[in-house]
């Protein structure tokens, strides 16, 4: 009986309510989902086993292929943009004494934003006929074309990569800021009696000292970069001709628009194996040593 | 406690009881015998659109009988919501979907009744337009009926064309001709755009391909007699791509239509920035809200024809949405009583329809020109009565929202982006539709096209 009311039980107590509805809405329909990944289900009627035929349907579908590219080059836009940017705000911020929160609240705010808002205002900045370039243009300033860039199929990823960096980007600051504030004071003075710059002092005192917190902000990133889609979905919807099409994108629009359930669930089965083999990686990290 | 005082407690507790008794048996078997049936029935919500349900169809019905109780459900994201439900076996009596894409998906699953029985017994094969009837069946049974109808149409501002001395175009030549004076004029010849509804360009895709091609061929392609491959088709979306990309008819370049919404190109239109609008009937309500309060007047004709030697115009047949009883609804007799409602009040009907400026719940009745009021702006009256006659004598085109499978349906506007942005051929692209085509014909697909 001591086992069942054991300190370590009395924890599995609290967590066996969380873990069911885990169960239930996530790892089970997860799960449903594998299994349709061998199927030629339409979301609708009888479910047919086609094996691996989805998969080999998909290694041959150009535009799963461009949509694999832009995951690619959205996760090194954002593993390279906004961690630079936050990473010298926040330690510019850290030297700041006076109205320091103000510049934390500015940063972190579009954080706070619905994706629906941000895309809005930035959706009306570059109207055609009713943004900021048009209104330049209109006063005789023309050096920024009337042109939407979410509507440009050169620009589109980039552009609608450039939002949700907009709305990312002060929550990294914040993180980061409060790893600087974890850093001993005393490591700083020793660096300045040393003589070291400002630049020295970050590369040699403030960057090893918050890695867990840096490589942390990689991995999320890494992560939260695969299954990407409202940013996308509200300003481009993937288009224009793909050029924006990303693999959430993708596995919606063959859910939803195609009926493809079956095909949709190898696009899901390909995003979830990449995932775990993401966080493995990290796990092993963490097995041999490496402080993250 | 006396015995004597039990006995007459005993005595007035059973009095109780059995007045209990006798009023509980009385109340069951009133609501039995007299309980309504209620019919459940889901809709997309809309805001202007939602308070002239419940007034003129649901009350109305209310009012008319004792016997069914109608509720009317407005919801956000229908389609989603309603997949989930039918497929737990739960739902509403009366299911609503965008097109017969779905109605094919809903009926191949089990999910949907046959309406066969209630077509024959209340006799709806008369009262609906023959077109629209056979759209709903499947399998040789009736599925699903029409809610709403409607067609691609080309708008234009009456006024500024009679003070530049242009004409309504009616050929290929007279077409091109009067898109370079607009655009010499300094305007844009189409007001339009994608953002929002990206399937926006299968309006166009098959203005172009029933234009170009002939509502002929289309239907030839539908029914599997020809091929998307074929020189008529191709030319169809290569006229497409030059008049988009390399003219920029629609709102000035490809940029901009991809950029306009829904409010843009209205204002656009409104405001002399575009003289012309291809745009189905679906625009009447906004477009006469949009000049109610400016001098200029707005007109409509049809698309003109694009393919050498001309041809009396035609109309493009396009059902909104449609209406099906559920298949596992407890009451799919009542469930009829209320689509029956619906076929046999053509007042009621016109009325609400009047209160959209027939750009919603255009029921495909038999419309004669009397019966449409005179709060209905000239300019849909004459639509409505040449629609009906046009369509009478043969003369229309097929949707591509009505008249494609799923695959090819989305293909045909998805991957139109890639043909405009020069990314792939016009024959590549036509040579990919075909594949999804015969793909979709393989696996019985197809989504009915009544005889022509």
């Amino acid at each position: 009986m001591s086992v069942f009311f054991s300190k370590n039980s009395i924890a599995w107590y609290f967590i066996i309510p969380v873990l069911a509805i885990h169960f239930m809405v996530v790892a089970l329909p997860s799960l449903l989902s594998l299994a349709l990944c061998l199927t030629d289900w339409n979301g609708f009627g009888k479910i047919n086993y086609v094996g691996l035929e989805n998969f080999y349907e998909l290694f041959d579908d150009r535009y799963f292929k461009k949509a694999v590219w832009h995951n690619i080059i959205w996760t090194f836009l954002f593993l390279t943009v906004p961690i630079a940017l936050a990473l010298t705000c926040a330690y510019l911020l850290t030297g700041i004494t006076k109205g320091q929160m103000l510049f934390r609240l500015c940063f972190f705010f579009p954080y706070m934003l619905a994706s629906i808002i941000s895309c809005q205002i930035w959706k009306f900045i570059f109207h055609p006929l009713y943004g900021l370039p048009a209104w330049l243009n209109s006063k005789g300033i023309d050096f920024i074309p009337a042109v939407s860039p979410f509507t440009v199929k050169e620009t589109s990823l980039y552009a609608v990569a450039f939002v949700d960096g907009w709305h990312f980007w002060g929550f990294l600051v914040v993180i980061y800021i409060t790893g600087m504030y974890q850093v001993d004071n005393s490591l700083y003075e020793a660096a300045d009696i040393e003589g070291a710059t400002k630049f020295q002092k970050f590369r040699f005192v403030t960057l090893p000292l918050i890695r867990p917190i840096f490589i942390f902000s990689i991995m999320i990133i890494i992560i939260w970069s695969i299954p990407t889609f409202d940013y996308v979905w509200i300003l481009t919807q993937g288009g224009p001709a793909y050029s924006s099409e990303v693999l959430a994108t993708n596995l919606y629009s063959q859910a939803f628009d195609r009926f493809n359930v079956g095909y949709s669930s190898a696009i899901g089965t390909l995003m979830f194996i990449y995932t775990i083999f993401i966080v493995s990686i990290f796990g092993v990290l963490r097995k041999l040593g490496w402080e993250i | 406690m006396d015995k004597n005082i039990i006995i007459l407690l005993g005595g007035k507790m059973t009095k109780k009881l059995f007045i209990v008794f006798i009023s509980s048996i009385f109340s069951l078997f009133s609501y039995s015998t007299f309980a309504k049936t209620t019919v459940t029935w889901w809709a997309e919500t809309n805001a202007d659109r939602d308070p002239v349900f419940q007034a003129k169809l649901v009350d109305a019905f209310n009012a008319s009988q004792n016997e069914i109780e109608l509720v009317m459900e407005f919801k956000e994201g229908l389609n989603d919501i309603l997949r989930t439900a039918m497929l737990s076996g739960e739902g509403p009596d009366i299911v609503e979907t965008p097109g017969p894409s779905y109605v094919k998906e809903y009926q191949e699953a089990g999910l949907l009744q046959s309406m066969e029985g209630y077509s024959s017994q209340f006799g709806w094969e008369d009262k609906l337009l023959p077109w629209s009837y056979q759209a709903g069946v499947f399998d040789g049974e009736f599925y699903s009926a029409p809610k709403t109808f409607e067609t691609m149409i080309m708008l234009y501002n009456k006024t500024l064309f009679e003070e530049n001395g242009w004409s309504v175009p009616t050929t290929l030549s007279e077409y091109e001709d009067t898109a370079a004076k607009i655009k010499a004029a300094g305007m844009n010849v189409f007001a339009y755009g994608s953002t929002g509804w990206q399937p926006t360009h299968e309006h166009l895709a098959g203005m172009y391909l029933n234009s170009y091609a002939g509502p002929d061929n289309v239907y030839k392609a539908l029914i599997g007699e020809k091929e998307w491959t074929d020189p008529e088709f191709t030319g169809a979306i290569e006229l497409l791509r030059k008049h988009m990309v390399d003219d920029g008819y629609w709102s000035g370049s490809l940029e901009n239509y991809y950029a306009l919404g829904w409010d843009d190109f209205h204002a656009m239109f409104a405001s002399r920035g575009a003289a012309m609008m291809t745009i189905g009937t679906w625009t009447f309500g906004a477009t006469t809200a949009g000049f109610a309060d400016i001098s200029d007047e707005w007109d409509w004709a049809p698309f003109p024809v694009l393919r050498d030697g001309g041809d009396d115009p035609s109309y493009l047949l396009a059902l909104g949405t449609t209406m099906s009883i559920n298949g596992s609804s407890e009451n799919p007799d009542a469930a009829a009583e209320v689509l029956n409602f619906v076929f046999s009040n053509k007042e009621i009907v016109l009325d609400m329809a009047a209160d959209f400026q027939f750009g919603e719940f255009v029921v495909p009745l038999y419309f004669a020109e009397d019966d449409i009021r005179d709060s209905v702006s000239p300019q849909v009256k004459r639509y409505l009565v040449d629609f009906a006659e046009a369509t009478g004598k043969g003369n229309y085109g097929y949707t591509t929202w009505t008249f494609w499978p799923a695959d090819p349906g989305v293909h045909i506007w998805k991957d139109m982006e890639v043909v405009w942005a020069g990314d792939i051929s016009v024959e590549d692209y036509m040579y990919d539709h075909q594949k999804m085509w015969d793909k979709a014909r393989k696996k019985g697909q197809l989504l009915p096209v009544g005889a022509r």
